[in-house]
């Protein structure tokens, strides 16, 4: 990973876990796996990632990051559940005892907690469709990572009650890709495409790894630098929010200083293209060529890089183009609609990995294996 | 050298060697341009350009013809009213131009010099005008014709363009034999069918901030063709001034190329000529047929409304873009005058109103982009054929 820069996320609030949320729904691990997850991966960051910029594992990290179905509904609708392959449910307190008699996993979560987490944008290509998608009408995502990426020890919900059939697919990749703490409520007519996609996320090896960065965003929590980073996500600007520069980074960026007045933001797009041009698109872990309604996640953990995709345009994306910086060996390529892949046309230099994902759904995920 | 580095090194060699070999990569430098029509400076964007393939010892483009254009007119070729084609008089065109064009007694000849019976021949037709401005179906299967005279198989012929939708609505399939191939690069322009396009090949460059900074070559353009015939027609561009061999052969044959165009500003001035140089596209683009059967001189790459359309009742040959579009831009600019309508190469900003294209609809006086008509002396300091009027020859037929 010579040529990206890693860096774990933000410490979390409070070193310590509570209890209530060692037990929370998004507790996905016992204690114990999540201690050993924090024994590896430290190993991992000091045995492999020299450069690398870590901090404490998180307790948001220390877990397979599966969203969990909110299920208000009655325990007659058991059956439609268990026909979708979903075990795992948040239900109110009161049926608890019912849908775990029913052989569910089910945990507690009242309507007043679920309201408090921090409700998240239903994922999807909002106003122009992708058939314009062009540089003179590029097209407005409504997308989640930089809210994820900002606050890793959150606690998320989507509410899809209502929302475009197949939003539940991106939803659930988007908080895989970021593993993010996220609570999902949507309507019985998703549950199959929900229910699927979270067959293949149990599939995917997800335990955490850094996350690959070339820009440090100081942020102050200020709605403008969320702007900004939600920008960035959108553009496939590889950042990471922090409390102070990172030595590791090509670029740190802070509002209200002379190099980045906040003025300079006040259109975030503008800004977000200084800011790439600055960074030198040479420079940039990853490229995306042939769409631009896919948000990308990379992490490593020195020896492997995963590539999460994320699809937002609601149609197949037929070859996309990928460069990853530094040298690579492709381990295994998995999409949601179209299954396992082969990489197309790869090109290897000295210093990037090019190739084509051949088909892209609402998700791919893929495997890299450093070639020290 | 210590053992195991050297071993690393050999183990390392023929991979990187290969890829060198395979992913020529070639940068431009910006500069400054100017032309002598008008007064703009442009900067030229930095172009890095991606492909395996070297030029053939004699590229298509500009060929053996460099400066050359037969044109041959025939008033007959359509009907009175322009809606109709007369099928033999345009295959009399045809024969006449090409015969002319090489100097050659028969028409088979005429075609050999520049397509042997083993070749798989590309035809790239313009679809982008449908209904009324596109690649002439008479002229279509007649190329056909005569490339299966030549000896070419049926299966070897490739009718081609970009976008499925646009070649659907003008069904060429039924002027040729079922065993000639349609195809195209994407369903429609929507940015996300990349698979037609070849990632080896490509021209990147930033040019307004888009994220998707590379335009790839189709694949069967880089892959599956020996040769190339290109139809294109005579229309007005709303971004290049005016849109012929050139703009066909390159727009048409890469990925990506509507991001070229931004709030008024354009990059064609540069991108076409540089687009239509990359090989192999440069080299197996070995034959121009200027469909002028009909035009359109505003409102152009489109024609939806026979409004802006005109009837030049002609088809150009030769092998040089350059010189045919040449001559092009000055049959667009005239015919615009003949309407009242601004020049192609006025870049006064008052006419610009970039976000209005319902006013440049109905009024040929409103641009949405700053024209570049002189993409085409661009393309001709890259080489790919003759731009200076004095030194075009052209030989009129009228039949």
């Amino acid at each position: 990973m010579s040529n990206m820069t890693e860096i774990k996320r933000q410490k979390a609030k409070g070193k310590g876990q509570k209890f209530s949320t060692l037990f929370s729904p998004s507790a996905l691990t016992t204690t114990a796996q999540a201690v050993l997850r924090r024994a590896a991966c430290f190993t991992f960051a000091f045995c492999f990632l020299p450069f690398a910029f870590c901090l404490n594992q998180t307790s948001a990290q220390s877990r397979t990051a599966l969203p969990i179905l909110f299920w208000s509904q009655s325990i007659e609708t058991a059956a439609s559940l268990k026909q979708a392959g979903i075990e795992r449910i948040a239900v109110t307190p009161s049926s608890v005892a019912a849908w775990r008699s029913a052989g569910f996993d089910a945990i507690a979560l009242s309507e007043a907690e679920l309201t408090k987490r921090e409700k998240l944008l239903t994922p999807k290509l909002a106003g122009r469709g992708a058939n314009v998608a062009s540089a003179t009408r590029r097209p407005w995502i409504d997308a989640n990572g930089w809210r994820l990426l900002r606050n890793p020890s959150g606690k998320f919900f989507y509410d899809l009650m209502g929302a475009a059939l197949g939003k539940s697919v991106l939803a659930a990749a988007e908080a895989f890709a970021y593993q993010a703490d996220a609570v999902i409520k949507l309507d019985a007519s998703e549950l199959a495409a929900f229910g699927e996609m979270l067959k293949l996320l149990r599939t995917l090896p997800n335990e955490p790894q850094t996350n690959v960065a070339d820009i440090g965003v100081i942020d102050d929590g200020s709605p403008l630098v969320g702007e900004v980073m939600n920008l960035f996500t959108r553009r496939n600007l590889m950042f990471q929010p922090t409390k102070a520069p990172l030595k590791q980074a090509r670029l740190n960026i802070k509002l209200g200083t002379k190099a980045y007045p906040e003025s300079a933001a006040a259109d975030p797009s503008e800004f977000a293209l200084r800011i790439r041009r600055e960074l030198g698109d040479e420079h940039r872990s990853l490229r995306v060529y042939g769409a631009e309604i896919v948000i990308c996640r990379l992490t490593s953990d020195g020896k492997t890089a995963r590539l999460h995709l994320l699809n937002y345009s609601g149609r197949e994306v037929d070859s996309l183009r990928i460069s990853v910086r530094g040298r690579y060996d492709i381990v295994a390529m998995q999409t949601s609609e179209y299954g396992k892949q082969t990489p197309a046309d790869l090109s290897l230099t000295s210093d990037a990995t090019e190739f084509s994902l051949p088909r892209l759904g609402a998700y791919g995920w893929i495997e890299l294996k450093h070639l020290h | 050298m210590k053992r195991r580095k050297f071993v690393k090194l050999l183990a390392s060699t023929p991979l990187v060697s290969s890829l060198t070999a395979e992913n020529s990569l070639a940068e431009t430098t910006p500069h400054i341009v100017t032309t002598p029509h008008v007064e703009p400076a442009r900067v030229v964007p930095k172009f890095k350009i991606a492909t395996p393939f070297k030029p053939a010892a004699v590229p298509g483009m500009p060929g053996p013809y460099p400066g050359r254009v037969i044109s041959v007119k025939a008033q007959n070729s359509l009907s009175e009213d322009g809606l109709k084609f007369n099928d033999e008089v345009i295959r009399e065109m045809m024969e006449r131009g090409m015969r002319a064009l090489t100097g050659e007694k028969q028409t088979i000849d005429a075609w050999r010099r520049f397509i042997k019976p083993d070749d798989v021949v590309g035809i790239k037709v313009n679809a982008g005008g449908r209904p009324w401005v596109v690649s002439s179906p008479p002229i279509v299967a007649e190329t056909v014709r005569n490339l299966m005279a030549v000896g070419v198989k049926p299966s070897n012929i490739y009718v081609y363009e970009r976008f499925q939708d646009q070649m659907d609505s003008i069904n060429y399939a039924q002027y040729l034999p079922p065993e000639v191939v349609i195809t195209t690069a994407e369903r429609q322009n929507r940015s996300i069918d990349n698979g037609g396009y070849d990632p080896l090949v490509y021209a990147e460059a930033d040019l307004f901030g888009e994220d998707d900074t590379r335009s790839c070559m189709t694949q069967f353009v880089s892959r599956t063709l020996t040769k190339i015939i290109n139809i294109p027609n005579m229309k007005d561009h709303g971004a290049t001034g005016a849109t012929g061999c050139l703009k066909n052969i390159a727009y048409g044959s890469f990925s990506n190329v509507a991001r070229t165009h931004y709030k008024g500003v354009s990059h064609t001035y540069s991108f076409v000529g540089t687009l239509a140089a990359i090989e192999p596209l440069r080299s197996r683009t070995v034959l121009q047929i200027m469909d002028g059967l009909r035009g359109v001189w505003h409102l152009g790459p489109f024609a939806e409304t026979l409004k802006y359309v005109f009837f030049p009742r002609t088809i150009q040959f030769g092998t040089d873009p350059v010189a045919i579009d040449r001559l092009l831009l000055d049959t667009i600019d005239d015919e615009r005058k003949r309407h009242g309508a601004i020049s192609i190469w006025n870049r006064d900003e008052k006419t610009l109103d970039f976000n209005n294209g319902k006013r440049r609809d109905e009024d040929p006086n409103t641009n949405i982009i700053i024209r570049e008509p002189g993409h085409v002396e661009y393309a001709g300091k890259l080489g790919l054929g003759v731009h200076e009027l004095e030194k075009i020859r052209v030989e009129e037929i009228v039949l």
